[in-house]
């Protein structure tokens, strides 16, 4: 066969071959596409502070035989956040001062309800020196992003010992990267959403310096937000999901067994992670992490906004009316838990001797 | 430029006709195969020593290749990561080396788009991510349009040095021989710059495969990029980071033998045994 003949019939076998096995394997990535025009999506990472959006979908999903919106994965704060801003997404699962920065800097995005309390730790190395806030001096501290939450905590626990970010070395990683470091002491200190902080516990090689319930009681990392348009346009839906997260959240806090069963079933359909990770956090100690008392309350973002005005990440030029909309937030008093059981992750939890 | 390209078909052209006859088959399969066992030993023993709990072992890593398999996931990831790459690969060579042929024949075309050429070449995909997710979203299209991205620079920068290093003679003797245009491109541009377009192909199918992960850092399900970046969110699985890297630098040795064929048409091969 001459050269040109042998190309072009391998080039066209080869091209038929692998879109075939592409639309067989992944079929369910096409039609997810094509259907997603309509869906609501919502995007989300694999950390507890957006616990409560594969647990809304989960039991929407079992309860009424669809979720209702579309959870959408992401694996970093940057694509997720362009995802957003490119209204691929129409809600997403953001840190708080993040979406106040977007709000100062004319995108119109809304604050409608908050993801978690709690849930995030400073590591440091279980054989370094550090025992006390003061000793993190000269040493170099990693936190997830510039607009996270978890560098305006440092930023307030160093200030409270007469210290700020001039006397420590501070870098930002990727929170999956974290725990890695830590190990390596490529960091003398990470602090990010969990799992990750938990992991390094789990592992054997990561102190707790400070749990947040501890040093910042009510602590609020991740927010859910929406667009301006979409609150025009949609406003059942989000009110739908605002109510979903409001009811998971409950569930999760009504008892252990609960969050036994959404670690089994969020580690396997949604984080694909080890369950025993979350099943870690979620446990050890079980106020680590908190999904009650979600409400968007003025006092919880003008305190963020003045830790942010003083750490210098924002220019105050939006208000709480601005980047913030409480009027899908209905009295906490009212919010009822899902009724709702998972038997394959009951018997899973009973397996793994984390439910009696 | 030339020299660059020259030096480019020598380092990726081994003398393998000549000297191949000379090493029976038993060294050729059995040497390389000897080197990547040492390595291997070397590999496990280091991890070993260092008592590094979290660094893999090879054991670990085919462990880890066999539970995905079992799970039907190895397939999939590779069929989606070789899916992408053949269309944004296929589509920077339709684009590519028409591109690169025009650029080379005339020259004021050449001074108007090579600067612009040169000024992109150079950016990584990795920086294109933003750009790529605002204009197509998360679903297949951005990973394909970074892939395109990174081959279509050096196929094209390729095939416009082929022309331009086409011998003079063989245009003027076509030209005595009154060829037209379109005869003159198909029977003596064309041919004569076969083997150095197909060196620019074969480098930019190895660029192409080397951004797949890259690629499929946006919010794609599937796919071996996806497989070491949903490997690293899933707390300790670096054997699992350590298999997508390992999968992935088979499938790219696969790729390049299987390109290096093309070397055998007598089409090709003029070109490189001068």
């Amino acid at each position: 066969m001459s050269l040109r003949k042998t190309v072009v019939l391998s080039s066209i076998a080869w091209v038929i071959l692998i879109t075939a096995l592409h639309t067989a394997l992944n079929l369910n990535l096409f039609r997810s596409s094509r259907k997603s025009e309509k869906t609501f999506k919502v995007g989300f990472l694999p950390v507890t502070c957006h616990l409560t959006c594969p647990v809304n979908h989960y039991i929407q999903k079992h309860l009424k035989g669809e979720g209702g919106f579309e959870p959408i994965r992401f694996n970093g704060w940057p694509e997720l956040k362009e995802a957003f801003l490119s209204q691929y997404t129409e809600a997403t699962f953001i840190l708080a001062p993040m979406a106040m920065k977007l709000r100062e800097e004319g995108i119109p995005i809304k604050i409608v309800y908050l993801g978690h309390r709690d849930g995030t730790a400073l590591m440091v190395h279980k054989e370094s020196g550090i025992f006390r806030i003061e000793d993190l001096r000269g040493k170099k501290v990693a936190v997830p992003n510039r607009f996270s939450n978890q560098r305006l905590l440092l930023f307030k626990v160093l200030k409270e010992r007469g210290l700020s970010f001039k006397d420590i070395d501070l870098v930002e990683m990727p929170p999956p990267d974290m725990p890695a470091a830590l190990y390596s002491r490529a960091v003398d200190a990470i602090s990010s959403g969990e799992p990750f902080m938990g992991q390094t516990e789990l592992d054997g090689y990561g102190r707790i310096l400070y749990l947040t319930k501890d040093v910042w009681p009510g602590f609020i990392s991740c927010v859910l937000a929406v667009r301006d348009d979409v609150i025009a346009k949609d406003r059942p839906k989000i009110q739908a999901l605002v109510d979903g997260i409001a009811s998971s959240g409950v569930w999760l806090d009504k008892t252990m067994d609960n969050r036994m069963q959404a670690a089994q079933f969020v580690s396997q359909h949604y984080y694909n992670q080890n369950p025993r990770l979350l099943e870690f956090v979620l446990s050890k100690p079980p106020d680590r992490v908190k999904y009650t008392n979600l409400n968007v309350r003025r006092p919880d973002f003008e305190e963020i906004q003045k830790l942010g005005l003083e750490a210098g990440i924002l220019d105050g030029k939006a208000g709480f009316d601005d980047y913030a909309d409480a009027s899908f937030v209905k009295d906490s008093a009212t919010v009822e838990a899902f009724k709702f059981t998972d038997p394959e992750s009951v018997q899973q939890g009973r397996g793994r001797g984390v439910i009696k | 430029m030339s020299g660059a390209a020259d030096e480019a078909i020598a380092e990726t052209v081994a003398p393998v006709p000549a000297r191949a006859n000379r090493n029976p088959i038993a060294a050729r399969v059995g040497l390389p195969l000897l080197v990547s066992a040492g390595l291997l030993v070397l590999w496990h023993v280091a991890v070993r020593v260092s008592g590094s709990d979290l660094f893999p072992t090879p054991a670990d890593v085919l462990l880890g290749v066999v539970e995905l398999a079992r799970k039907g996931l190895l397939l999939k990831y590779i069929v989606a990561s070789l899916f992408r790459v053949t269309v944004g690969f296929g589509l920077a060579v339709l684009l590519g080396v028409p591109l690169g042929l025009l650029l080379g024949w005339f020259q004021r075309l050449f001074y108007a788009f090579n600067p612009m050429i040169q000024i992109l070449r150079p950016i990584s995909p990795i920086a294109w991510i933003p750009v790529a997710i605002l204009w197509f979203g998360v679903d297949d299209r951005a990973p394909v349009f970074l892939i395109f991205l990174a081959s279509v620079f050096p196929i094209t920068v390729s095939a416009m040095a082929a022309v331009q290093n086409i011998q003079p003679v063989y245009i003027r003797a076509a030209r005595n021989f009154g060829l037209s245009r379109l005869d003159l491109f198909r029977r003596v541009i064309f041919p004569a710059t076969l083997p150095q377009v197909l060196t620019g192909i074969r480098i930019a199918l190895g660029v192409a495969w080397l951004v797949v992960v890259a690629a499929e850092m946006i919010a794609v399900n599937s796919g071996l990029g996806y497989l070491i970046i949903d490997a690293r969110n899933a707390g300790k699985r670096y054997d699992l980071v350590v298999a997508g890297m390992v999968m992935i630098g088979l499938i790219g040795l696969a790729l390049d033998l299987l390109v290096r064929q093309l070397e055998r048409f007598d089409e090709v091969r003029w070109g490189y045994s001068r």
